[in-house]
């Protein structure tokens, strides 16, 4: 648009020349005409004078001519350039309605195009939304069939689990009357070989006790069975030994004196068991497994070495994961690995703390912590029964106290009628406190003394644990358990002395231990010297013993009083003396 | 045995004697042997030896340890041959040494009616 460079810009020399020279042609000229006219004297000054104004006037034209040119040439441009924009101003007017007429197209597209969308959009949501709540329906009917599965499946598994640990406490059960029903029976079996076979019974039915026990514990049931009184720990270990087939493999080191209080003896000796069990399966079959008992302050570590199979890293952690009985799901049980999952719900319950690690023996350790707050001292928990720790005055004074045979099944109302025993009725008895913190039959002198004095003469041994009518009667501070237990013991101290005094004694001895829950309550001796009758008692019953061998011997056709026949009801123990001694 | 398990011990009698029910084949006792301790109990002995040995510091039948340890008299039997292997116990019977002549008592017993 600007001004381009055009050939008459400037006023060219060809166009300036003519108008000047022609000028000064004529001004020469005209002077030389002057010059010639005028006269000699002037002539010189004229002609300079007119010389130098014809120069000037050449000049002048020069520049006039210059001047017009470039007046000129300077309108031509303002012409073109006027020109040039108008027709910019014509584009632009052009332009901008194209480009009016291109946005209102434009925005008709954009109208259109957006309506276009926003249907499609609403015609989708709508689509979207029918989906979505067809969706919703099937997925709340899936749901609710779901949730009513899993309902139904909850409740046959409470259901499975309710009738499984139904049946292992029914199994726990008969499988503890069998043990009782065949300790009874090695009782009364003298013959070796059936008391090998019934031990070996008794082995049977002790591990089937166990597997009893496992599925109750794994179904939530409670442990088979309660002891009434703590258990040694010898006797917990040996009750854990019991329980296994490998049994004659464990050996036991212990010096331990504490014993388990009888509420979690059972879950001790369950878990104990359990380990034992594994660590005698996963061992060669000679090899032996070492139990070592030790007393710490935090209670009573029990170790279980094998020299059986190492567990690596992955085995002993699943198994320290087992036995922490921090999941208490089912899930991952098989049906022959249970052991380890057992051990984990009763370490759980018990506050057993069990760990494993290799053993120096090139097997398996496995710790057991059992903690103090289960844990009793020996010395307040009650002999193992079978081991009596009474002094033998004690005894000599109970063997003493029974007295001839008739005694034992004595009209315990009233007094027996025993010149050795003093009368004493059997009311008296339930109301005497229990002055000796040792329940058992001990020192009559020791009883005596401590007796209150209010009591009737004669009435020193007044320690009868029984009613008249044969209930058994508990001392303040006593189990129940205990004091039945002790009548028995008593019962059978006297059956004993009963078997052991005369034929006679012994007809009547073994019926009374039938009924020897109901024949107690009577009199005690009151015994100061007790040292030579007691072994006048015990020599007696050798006596006895011989006498039956002698009588045998000697004279066959003197009837034996030794022939008692067995008792038809063997629903009771009979204690072992009134066996035939000549057997 | 009127309770089952309430109140009996856990002891399974084969774990006392390591499942054996036969005494040895020269087991001195019968159930009227005397049997004397010939130590006193040490630990970790089994509870029942130290019981023997505590019972039998006077001389005690074999009938009346097993009365006394409530176990029948082949376990007892059985435990005895243990403590007398080991030179523990010592017995002794009595039909060797306490009895007479059976012909004797047997006059006597005459003489004593003929009275």
């Amino acid at each position: 648009m600007t001004a381009p460079n055009l050939p008459g810009e400037r006023p060219t020399a060809r166009a300036l020349l003519p108008a000047p020279l022609l000028t000064a042609v004529l001004a020469a000229l005209a002077v030389a005409g002057a010059v010639a006219r005028a006269p000699e004297s002037v002539r010189v000054p004229l002609a300079l004078g007119a010389g130098a104004g014809a120069l000037l006037l050449t000049a002048a034209v020069a520049v006039a001519v210059h001047a017009t040119q470039n007046a000129r040439i300077t309108r031509r441009r303002l012409e073109a350039v006027t020109l040039d924009a108008g027709r910019l101003l014509q584009d632009r007017a052009r332009q901008s309605t194209e480009f009016d007429q291109e946005r209102v197209q434009l925005t008709q597209e954009l109208t259109h195009e957006r309506a276009r969308h926003a249907a499609e959009l609403t015609r989708e949501r709508a689509r979207l939304t029918a989906e979505l709540e067809e969706e919703r329906a099937r997925l709340t009917t899936a749901n609710a069939r779901l949730t009513e599965r899993a309902r139904r499946a909850e409740q046959e598994r409470s259901t499975a689990l309710s009738a499984t640990a139904n049946a292992a406490s029914r199994m726990q059960a008969l499988a503890t009357g069998m043990l009782a029903d065949l300790r009874a029976m090695e009782e009364r079996h003298d013959d070796e070989d059936v008391l090998a076979d019934l031990l070996h019974l008794d082995h049977r039915t002790a591990q089937a006790g166990r597997l009893a026990d496992s599925v109750a514990v794994l179904t939530g049931a409670r442990s088979g069975r309660r002891w009434a009184r703590p258990i040694a720990m010898e006797s917990i270990l040996r009750g854990a030994m019991g329980r296994i087939s490998g049994y004659r493999r464990v050996r036991v080191h212990s010096a331990c004196e504490a014993a388990v209080a009888g509420h979690a003896a059972e879950g001790v000796m369950h878990a104990l068991a359990e380990l034992l069990d594994n660590a005698a399966n996963f061992s060669p079959p000679t090899a032996e497994v070492h139990v070592y008992v030790e007393e710490v302050p935090a209670g009573v570590i029990v170790s279980v070495e094998d020299s059986g199979l190492v567990m690596g890293d992955i085995q002993l952690r699943r198994a320290e994961r087992a036995v922490s009985g921090d999941d208490a799901e089912l899930g991952g049980l098989t049906g022959t690995r249970l052991g380890l999952a057992v051990v984990g719900r009763l370490s759980r319950k018990y506050g057993l703390t069990v760990s494993f690690r290799p053993s120096a023996r090139g097997g398996t350790g496995v710790l057991v912590l059992v903690p103090q707050d289960i844990l009793v001292p020996e010395q307040v928990a009650a002999p193992p029964q079978g081991v009596s720790t009474l002094p033998q005055v004690g005894r000599a004074g109970a063997v003493e106290g029974a007295g001839a045979g008739t005694a034992v099944r004595a009209d315990s109302a009233s007094a027996a009628p025993d010149p050795s025993t003093e009368a004493d009725p059997a009311p008296h008895a339930p109301s005497t406190p229990a002055p000796d913190p040792f329940p058992t039959h001990e020192s009559p002198g020791h009883s005596a003394a401590a007796l209150p004095d209010d009591l009737p003469a004669g009435r020193s041994e007044d320690r009868s644990e029984g009613l008249a009518d044969g209930l058994p009667k508990r001392r303040r501070g006593r189990a129940l358990a205990e004091a039945e237990r002790e009548q028995r013991e008593r019962v059978r101290a006297r059956a004993a002395e009963a078997a052991g005094s005369g034929g006679s004694a012994r007809t009547s001895g073994v019926p009374g231990t039938s009924g020897a829950t109901g024949s107690t309550g009577h009199a005690r001796p009151a015994e100061s010297a007790a040292l030579s009758p007691a072994r006048a008692i015990r020599f007696s019953s050798f006596r006895q013993a011989v006498r039956g061998t002698l009588t045998d011997q000697s004279d066959p056709a003197t009837p034996a009083p030794a022939e008692t026949p067995e008792p038809s009801t063997p629903a009771h123990t009979h204690p072992t003396p009134e066996g035939d001694p000549t057997s | 045995m009127s309770r089952p398990g309430r109140d009996d011990s856990p002891d399974r009698l084969y774990t006392l004697t390591g499942g054996r029910a036969h005494a040895t084949p020269d087991s001195p006792f019968d159930l009227v042997t005397l049997v004397v301790a010939e130590c006193d109990p040490t630990t970790g002995m089994q509870s029942e030896h130290a019981a023997i040995l505590r019972l039998t510091r006077l001389p005690t039948a074999v009938v009346e340890l097993a009365a006394e340890l409530k176990l029948p008299v082949s376990i007892t039997k059985i435990l005895l041959g243990d403590l007398l292997a080991a030179g523990r116990v010592s017995a002794r019977h009595p039909r060797k040494a306490a009895v007479p002549d059976p012909d004797v008592l047997e006059q006597v017993l005459v003489g004593l009616r003929n009275l």
